[in-house]
């Protein structure tokens, strides 16, 4: 492959990723007990029918398309509507059909409920 | 081997374009994903982040606090200064181990001079789904008009 053609190649991969929507990924606190995870993210600006949460191969993947909001004139933004994107590795384990999900007030909460298998176990110490 | 300073130009502008957009992402979300040391000096100075329209007949502000009810929120206009002031409490479960903390538990308090006059009477203030949204409906005397335009 000649130069130019590495050159010019790249100008059209990145072209394409210009053009693809922006995302930024949001703040997102991680919390475990024994019975489940908790992640909790700040996604303001999000209503339930925007967020899309999948679980595929131990990743966890929530994301929002957010539209441009429509309201007169712009005169100053120091915040632009981006897509939200996150993704996660989750441990196996995890008992994905019971995977429950909460947004209110822009906050997101997913809970991963862990299945019997990760829960910890008190292990009895057999004596002489 | 001798290279074309052309190529190497082309290759480094577009990665400059790159690296520009993405500076302004991180700019505009200042202090996303970045570990707990950054907390403290991370703005509550420029919290919560705002953008400003004019509809013509009113100016609107739109603010996002995701966590935040109505009551935590309190708005104040005093003549063309608003501030936005509230706190936003730790919401760590009880019980919880924490692996990753990126959400700051912070009291902010912000105040912006708006452009134009508005009446403070005619304001009003909502939230949905963590973006506060102030409506102001400008004073008279500012809004716009439409002059006619006549032959001489």
């Amino acid at each position: 492959m000649s130069r130019e053609n590495m050159i010019s190649k790249r100008d059209a991969e990145l072209a394409e990723a210009v053009q693809q929507r922006p995302a930024i990924a949001p703040a997102v606190d991680v919390y475990e007990n024994k019975d489940e995870l908790l992640v909790v993210a700040d996604v303001p600006g999000v209503s339930r029918e925007q967020m899309t949460i999948h679980l595929e191969k131990g990743k966890l993947t929530f994301e929002a398309r957010r539209e441009e909001s429509k309201d007169g004139g712009l005169l100053a933004a120091e915040y632009r509507p981006y897509d939200y994107r996150r993704t996660f590795l989750v441990p196996q384990g995890i008992d994905a059909d019971k995977i429950v999900a909460e947004l209110d007030h822009g906050v997101l909460k997913v809970h991963l409920p862990k299945a019997a298998a990760l829960k910890p176990r008190q292990i009895q110490i057999r004596g002489e | 081997m001798l290279t074309r300073w052309s190529d190497l130009d082309r290759t480094f502008t577009v990665m400059d374009e790159l690296r520009r957009r993405m500076d302004r992402v991180f700019d505009e979300y200042g202090g996303y994903a970045r570990p707990g040391f950054e907390e403290e000096t991370r703005a509550s100075a420029a919290w919560p982040k705002l953008n400003l329209f004019d509809t013509g007949a009113a100016l609107v502000v739109t603010a996002e606090v995701p966590g935040l009810s109505e009551k935590d929120v309190q708005l104040t206009i005093n003549q063309e200064v608003v501030t936005v002031s509230g706190e936003r409490k730790p919401d760590a479960p009880a019980g919880y181990s924490v692996h990753r903390q990126e959400r700051a538990a912070l009291q902010f308090s912000r105040s912006f001079t708006l452009p134009t006059k508005i009446d403070a009477e005619k304001s009003t203030a909502t939230m949905k789904n963590g973006v506060l949204t102030i409506t102001m409906a400008k004073a008279p005397e500012a809004q716009p008009k439409q002059i006619a335009v006549r032959a001489q």
